[in-house]
């Protein structure tokens, strides 16, 4: 099994590291295999900004995402970019504030409006590590052992508490999302 | 030996797998795309007793190499394509000296300054002496973020074995892509009896490591003794990967980024049911000239993909002569072929049936 996945936004919203993330999940906690590259425009924030990471059972010989399986997006311009590129019956993750979709039949879309919830929480930035509860819960891309596992030793010293929680907070909403939609037969 | 999984980038691999080789002095000048080097080197190597200067250019950091290395200790220095142009001076006095040390060039497009896109474009610079004079550096591929690392630990061992300058030729894309790694938690790097380094000669006659011989006959004899050297390199230190080539009709040589793009086409023409293979050098000086002509030898076409306009193709056409005919693919300014577009090319050979 090989997964394609993209996370982008703007710079300073912390896509690089929800990246990081996620590949320490894998590979570390989950024993997979992963290839982690990105990219990003000419200024470090506000500028376009994205992960590329794919987690495989095997080894990974080509590590660019041609065609993702799930794409994350928190902005509305990496959205109008990476949209065309999702896999057809793929995944499509939004901060639901800061990207209005289109419609898009053949894609599974679920939001979260992960930045207010962060800022509920007393820290914007953590709004990456909601996106990653979010993601987890919906995708099952890394275990929750494995995603919190990662966190912790990624956050600086001191803020690991905030990060769990924001992680927990995205992921109890996105089971919500996941029974709701069960619940609708999607 | 245990071992810890982490995930690290090339850049980080290789000053992990520099510091476990027992690395102590780093000198370097900053630019991308190998800035996570020095940055690793400065956070890691205090720690170790180390000594990591950011020098003023490229120049001095080189000199800086030679001097340390002259002095027994175990140093390195790292650059991308047009900083590794300017070290080609130091590296030249290097062999001629035989100081060991280990240069790590993660090659971006040029000519020139070029950009900073993963290239493979200064192969015949870190394959064919690169400076002046009648020298080589010996010349390892890494493919992987663990190969980056092995191959790390693997070139000062041969440096100093064979009083060398060892290249590390990576690229853009091995050097900033992250990728698990299995680091060893107990390695013990080797020893090497160094009776030739300026330790002080309190105690013994005075020793000199010099690169200028004056008298023609006794060059001749130092650059005969440098040749007898390369040769048994030669003989030794050949390494390759053969991939699935054991009934190959078409084989690709490639190495570097372009092998592992090259392995992820082998298994796409493998599911179609075409016969395809891959030979990777890991060595590119000495190059494995000998396992290239007997693949020549059993399959109908090679078909050489490099990030370059054709520069390692030259080596796998000699040593092929006529066995096979012999094809080239490449791209080249930093632009990376999808596996895709080199199976396309494949699809296009033609092959001739016998009988």
């Amino acid at each position: 099994m090989i997964q394609e996945i993209k996370i982008a936004g703007f710079g300073g919203q912390g896509v690089i590291l929800a990246g990081e993330i996620l590949g320490k999940a894998a590979t570390i906690y989950d024993g997979k295999f992963a290839t982690l590259t990105h990219s990003y425009g000419p200024e470090a924030r506000g500028g376009a900004c994205g992960a590329q990471i794919i987690i495989s059972d095997e080894k990974i010989a080509y590590p660019y995402v041609i065609r993702p399986d799930i794409l994350v997006v928190m902005s509305q311009e990496a959205y109008e970019k990476y949209v065309p590129e999702l896999k057809k019956g793929g995944l499509l993750i939004l901060e639901q504030e800061l990207v209005s979709p289109g419609n898009n039949p053949d894609i599974k879309t679920f939001s979260i409006p992960a930045t207010r919830m962060a800022e509920e929480l007393g820290s914007r930035i953590v709004l990456n590590i909601v996106m990653l509860g979010f993601l987890t819960a919906i995708s099952r891309i890394a275990s929750y052992d494995g995603m919190a596992g990662a966190i912790r030793e990624t956050v600086p010293k001191g803020m690991e508490y905030i990060n769990i929680n924001a992680f927990d907070k995205g992921y109890q909403f996105g089971l919500g999302q996941v029974k709701q939609a069960f619940a609708n037969g999607k | 030996m245990k071992y810890v999984t982490k995930l690290l980038k090339g850049n980080e691999a290789i000053g992990e797998g520099a510091i476990l080789a027992g690395c102590r002095y780093y000198f370097g000048y900053p630019i991308t795309p190998q800035n996570e080097i020095p940055e690793y080197m400065s956070r890691n190597l205090p720690a170790v007793g180390g000594t990591f200067v950011q020098s003023e250019s490229e120049l001095a950091a080189i000199n800086l190499v030679m001097g340390a290395a002259a002095a027994g200790g175990r140093a390195m220095t790292s650059s991308s394509s047009p900083g590794v142009s300017l070290m080609q001076e130091g590296i030249s006095y290097m062999a001629g000296m035989e100081v060991p040390a280990v240069v790590v060039n993660v090659v971006r497009g040029g000519p020139g300054l070029g950009g900073i896109g993963p290239a493979q474009s200064d192969y015949f610079q870190a394959t064919k002496g690169g400076g002046h004079g009648d020298y080589f550096t010996l010349c390892l591929a890494p493919s992987t973020a663990q190969e980056m690392l092995d191959l790390t630990i693997l070139a000062f061992d041969i440096a100093d074995r064979y009083r060398c300058v060892t290249i590390i030729l990576a690229d853009g894309l091995l050097g900033q892509m992250a990728e698990s790694v299995e680091v060893p938690l107990d390695y013990k790097p080797r020893e090497y009896k160094k009776d030739w380094i300026m330790d002080g000669c309190k105690g013994r006659p005075p020793r000199i490591v010099r690169s200028l011989f004056l008298d023609p006959a006794e060059l001749e004899k130092h650059n005969f003794h440098l040749s007898e050297k390369y040769r048994e390199i030669c003989k030794k230190e050949v390494r390759f990967e053969r991939f699935k080539t054991r009934d190959a009709d078409i084989v690709l040589v490639a190495y570097g980024t372009s092998a592992r793009i090259c392995k992820a086409v082998v298994e796409m023409a493998r599911a179609d049911g075409l016969k395809l293979g891959l030979l990777r050098p890991v060595t590119l000086y000495p190059f494995p000239e000998k396992e290239i002509r007997k693949t020549a030898e059993r399959a109908k076409a090679l078909l050489v993909v490099e990030l370059s306009m054709g520069q390692m193709v030259q080596d796998v056409k000699r040593a092929v002569g006529d066995a096979c005919p012999v094809l080239f693919k490449g791209r080249t300014g930093g632009m990376v072929f999808t596996p895709e577009e080199v199976y396309q090319s494949v699809k296009k050979i033609k092959i001739k049936d016998e009988g």
